[in-house]
């Protein structure tokens, strides 16, 4: 199947009447094992529904351990919404009550129960503990 | 019939919950939410046995709650068509009898008892030659129509066959 056999000026706006000989170059026929093995399926199967996406083991995690800013920025938000629900708060206070401010705390105490999970494209994902990661 | 099966039930966490006592939280969350609940699916769920799993909490975008996976065995009750069971009365009326088969509802209309089955107002009851079907009594019957919906069971049952009607 490669671009050779398409010829622009065929096309005339009507699809083409399916010729054997044609038929026979869009689909080669498998003769042996040997053709066989050589052939290479692009992606996975359309199935219709979407796999669920595969954990990275912690051994091979290739992405930044620097956290993000939009990770920052998100676990912020996340932790300061909890701790304003009411959340068990993990670190001293010391007189502080706005939620945000406390969530900062933990932040740079490491002491935020949260885990990144980072989706990538090839459908896995990688986790990654708040404490593990380097602060921006 | 009774069967054990495994089930699953998400649960969202409200984080005034979150701590060292969650789990004991999600089990009586599990245990409030799903026993004695019924669906047309698996029946009606009567007790939850074990806890298989807890799947890690998941944060919720934007609500700050967090989802959890509960895996668990439980005991359920699912009535099938033929299945003869035993049910105590709950009403009696001219057109038949209600009877309770633990969390089912059975109706047995008076075309499904033997003829010589004939409404009683005094009671009220229904008198045979010799049984008596009333409130309180307890019968064994046989399913013979179910409709399963989306969250109740109905039945309906016979008593005219041999050895079904009055249990005395």
């Amino acid at each position: 199947m490669d671009g050779e056999d398409y010829e622009d000026d065929n096309y005339d706006g009507y699809p083409q009447e399916p010729e054997d000989e044609f038929a026979d170059e869009m689909e080669p026929e498998l003769n042996d094992d040997d053709d066989r093995k050589k052939l290479v399926e692009s992606g996975a199967k359309a199935t219709g529904f979407p796999t669920p996406a595969k954990a990275v083991s912690k051994e091979d995690r290739t992405t930044t351990p620097y956290m993000t800013k939009y990770e920052r920025a998100r676990i912020l938000g996340t932790r300061a919404l909890q701790i304003s629900m009411n959340a068990p708060v993990l670190v001293d206070l010391e007189g502080e009550t706005d939620a945000l401010n406390i969530a900062m705390k933990e932040l740079n105490n490491k002491m935020i129960p949260l885990i990144v999970r980072r989706y990538l494209p090839d459908n896995t994902y990688e986790d990654w503990e708040v404490s593990e990661m380097i602060l921006p | 019939m009774f069967f054990l099966r495994n089930l699953s039930h998400t649960i969202n966490l409200h984080p005034s919950y979150y701590g060292p006592h969650m789990k004991e939280f999600l089990l009586r969350n599990l245990h409030g939410d799903v026993e004695g609940t019924c669906s047309g699916k698996v029946g009606f769920i009567i007790c939850v046995l074990t806890v298989t799993n807890i799947s890690p909490g998941k944060v919720l975008p934007g609500s700050g709650l967090a989802e959890f996976v509960v895996q668990y065995q439980a005991i359920v009750f699912k009535p099938y068509k033929g299945e003869v069971v035993d049910a105590i009365v709950t009403s009696v009326n001219q057109i038949g009898f209600f009877a309770d088969v633990g969390p089912l509802q059975v109706f047995v209309a008076q075309k499904l008892m033997p003829n010589d089955f004939k409404f009683d107002s005094n009671g009220p009851c229904y008198r045979g030659e010799d049984q008596v079907i009333e409130k309180n009594g307890q019968v064994r019957l046989k399913i013979v129509g179910l409709k399963y919906q989306a969250t109740q069971i109905n039945a309906v049952g016979t008593i005219k066959e041999d050895y079904l009607g009055q249990i005395q």
